[in-house]
């Protein structure tokens, strides 16, 4: 700790107001608040804070809550890479390293891109280091499958933090959640890289067992749904047999974007973000129960076997429980008031389920379904606020 | 069930500002603030609703050729159409006036605030468009109010959401060039990005 004091302290005189890299000082505090607190603290007078946890921290908490989706994310893409080759011996740890083999170049480019234009931006518009990239950073990549070229995670990057947040001014004055934009850049643009069903599985050069199929459940019902088929019946001749049971898909190992496959790692991650007091438990509750309640309504119309998939089903496949924790959660995009996260939280559920059902363009429902409802977020904000007004007044007695 | 479909897919589906980009400049322009977007809103609904079933019974029962048969078989060959457009057009403005007598004479204050952008709402493309479209697409009167409901209603959605948007914007630091209509319409493609979600669903 010394040493590091001694050497930010040895840095301090070159960018401070005036000396030659005084353009480079939000770039020194940026860094040197990773490992010691701010050196501004509130006037004698006033309001007096007294919290360590500031935005870095905040975004320090995250991160963690995000690790057991990432490490698991790794062991996935290995686990599935020996399955669909049919490599039935390989150790946990084979399977983990040939993960992260393919999951760190992601990761790596995912943030040296990222942080590049964010020190760019801070440099120039002279703002402080904003450390929502390093949320962002690790989000990026796990909602990307695991094959996805490196180049494009490169571009996705730069767009969303571009053109989602830093043209708002930075962090905290975003509208749409910056990871979700990214994502859903190039979901538009390079269609064949990050949807259909071969993408999710990592192959590399090996060939796969005969029968292999890397389409997931949500993929099988919309052929379903199409073709007037029975979903359930197809899913009975599956190349790798208890793939889709309940259980399977709530422990996650299943094909599927890097991170979001498992639910379980999910919701560890959801206990830390709650129990620290950084998510809002009111988004994930009632994410969860918008889809289930939708799935029920689809239940009872019933006219094709994808409406039929039992309720519970669509909480544990696609990327719902990853959305709704660590995507639908983000405190920037999402509505504020605690009646309008109710609201909000609910409706992404109800949205992803439609998607996800009645349109056959997309298989998974999830990403559109919070980009919409950050685009309403303020305006549910707005109407929460106005009533609550209304009621206030009328209480009020002159 | 239909009538109720085409309502639903002129909001979501086939959305004036987010499907089709018309009627942008009052849609950016009025976006300031969520009182008076809303008031433009639904200002838009009403015209919408009005127009299209009457420019549909200007379609059937003047314009189209062989429409004038009601009168006499003679008039079978004559095709009106080319008065397509000013004909609509008539009907719209004189709606538009209709509009602003009934806002001049409840709301004052929202009166003010609209300033020139009501009247404008006579040259506003999303409203002959939905005439147009209503034409092309060969509904019947009911179908055709459906979808004069369903593509105000999409447009009056779209315009309070921004409203909403740009309220909340007041705390942002957006760089100097980019202040005003250029960050507007950054935030009109990403909510046009966030629309794509329905685009694919059959109604």
């Amino acid at each position: 700790m010394k040493l590091l004091q001694n050497l930010f302290d040895s840095i301090k005189p070159h960018v401070e107001k005036g000396a030659k890299y005084e353009k480079l000082h939000t770039l020194y505090e940026g860094h040197r608040t990773i490992f010691f607190k701010p050196s501004l603290t509130t006037g004698p007078t006033g309001v007096q804070v007294k919290d360590a946890a500031d935005l870095k921290r905040v975004m320090f908490t995250v991160i963690i809550a995000l690790i057991p989706c990432l490490l698991f994310g790794m062991w996935n893409v290995g686990h599935q890479h020996f399955l669909a080759t049919g490599v039935v011996d390989a150790t946990f740890l084979s399977k983990f390293l040939l993960g992260a083999g393919q999951v760190l170049p992601i990761l790596i480019v995912s943030y040296g891109v990222g942080l590049g234009v964010e020190f760019a931006f801070c440099v120039i518009r002279n703002h402080p280091i904003e450390e929502g990239f390093l949320v962002t950073g690790i989000l990026i990549p796990l909602v990307m499958p695991a094959t996805i070229p490196l180049w494009q995670v490169a571009m996705a990057t730069v767009f969303g933090v571009i053109i989602a947040k830093e043209v708002f001014g930075g962090t905290g004055m975003n509208i749409l959640n910056v990871a979700m934009t990214s994502r859903a850049f190039l979901y538009f643009a390079y269609p064949s890289q990050i949807s259909g069903d071969m993408v999710w599985t990592y192959l590399g050069d090996q060939v796969a067992v005969d029968g292999f199929s890397g389409a997931t459940l949500l993929s099988y019902g919309s052929a379903a749904a199409a073709n007037g088929t029975e979903m359930m019946a197809g899913l009975g001749g599956h190349w790798y047999a208890g793939m889709f049971d309940f259980w399977n898909l709530f422990l996650g190992v299943i094909p599927g974007s890097i991170g979001e496959t498992s639910v379980l790692m999910c919701l560890i991650g959801a206990a830390i973000l709650v129990l620290t007091g950084v998510g809002s438990w009111k988004i994930i509750l009632s994410v969860f129960g918008g889809a289930w309640v939708m799935g029920m309504i689809y239940n009872l119309a019933g006219t094709n076997s994808f409406m039929l998939l039992p309720a519970h089903y669509h909480l544990v496949v696609g990327g719902l429980a990853f959305g709704a924790v660590f995507m639908a959660t983000d405190p920037v995009s999402a509505a504020q008031t605690e009646t309008g996260k109710w609201i909000y939280g609910f409706m992404i559920g109800v949205l992803t389920v439609i998607i996800r059902i009645s349109n056959p363009a997309y298989p998974e429902g999830i990403m559109l379904a919070i980009l919409f409802m950050n685009v309403f977020a303020p305006l549910i904000d707005y109407y929460v606020v106005e009533a609550h007004k209304k009621r206030r007044l009328k209480r009020a007695t002159i | 069930m239909e009538v109720f479909n085409i309502a639903l897919r002129g909001i979501f589906i086939d959305n004036m500002i987010f499907a089709y980009y018309l009627g942008m400049c009052s849609f950016l322009a009025v976006s300031k603030k969520v009182e008076t977007a809303f008031g433009l809103g639904l200002a838009v609904v009403f015209v919408l609703t009005l127009t299209v079933p009457v420019n549909w019974l200007l379609q059937e029962y003047v314009l189209k050729e062989g429409a004038l048969t009601w009168i006499d078989g003679s008039f079978e060959s004559i095709d009106l159409t080319f008065l397509q457009f000013i004909m609509f057009i008539a009907v719209i403005a004189s709606m538009v006036q209709l509009v602003e007598m009934i806002i001049e004479k409840l709301s004052p204050a929202l009166y003010g605030s609209l300033g020139i952008f009501l009247p404008l709402i006579a040259v506003n493309c999303a409203i002959l468009g939905s005439s147009l479209f209503m034409v092309q697409k060969d509904y019947n009167i009911i179908e055709a109010t459906s979808y004069g409901f369903g593509s105000g209603f999409g447009f009056f959605l779209a315009i309070i959401a921004l409203a909403a948007i740009r309220e909340r914007l007041k705390y942002s630091k957006v760089p100097p060039g980019l202040k005003g209509l250029g960050i507007t319409m950054l935030i009109t493609g990403l909510m046009g990005l966030a629309f794509k979600a329905f685009i694919g669903i059959a109604l």
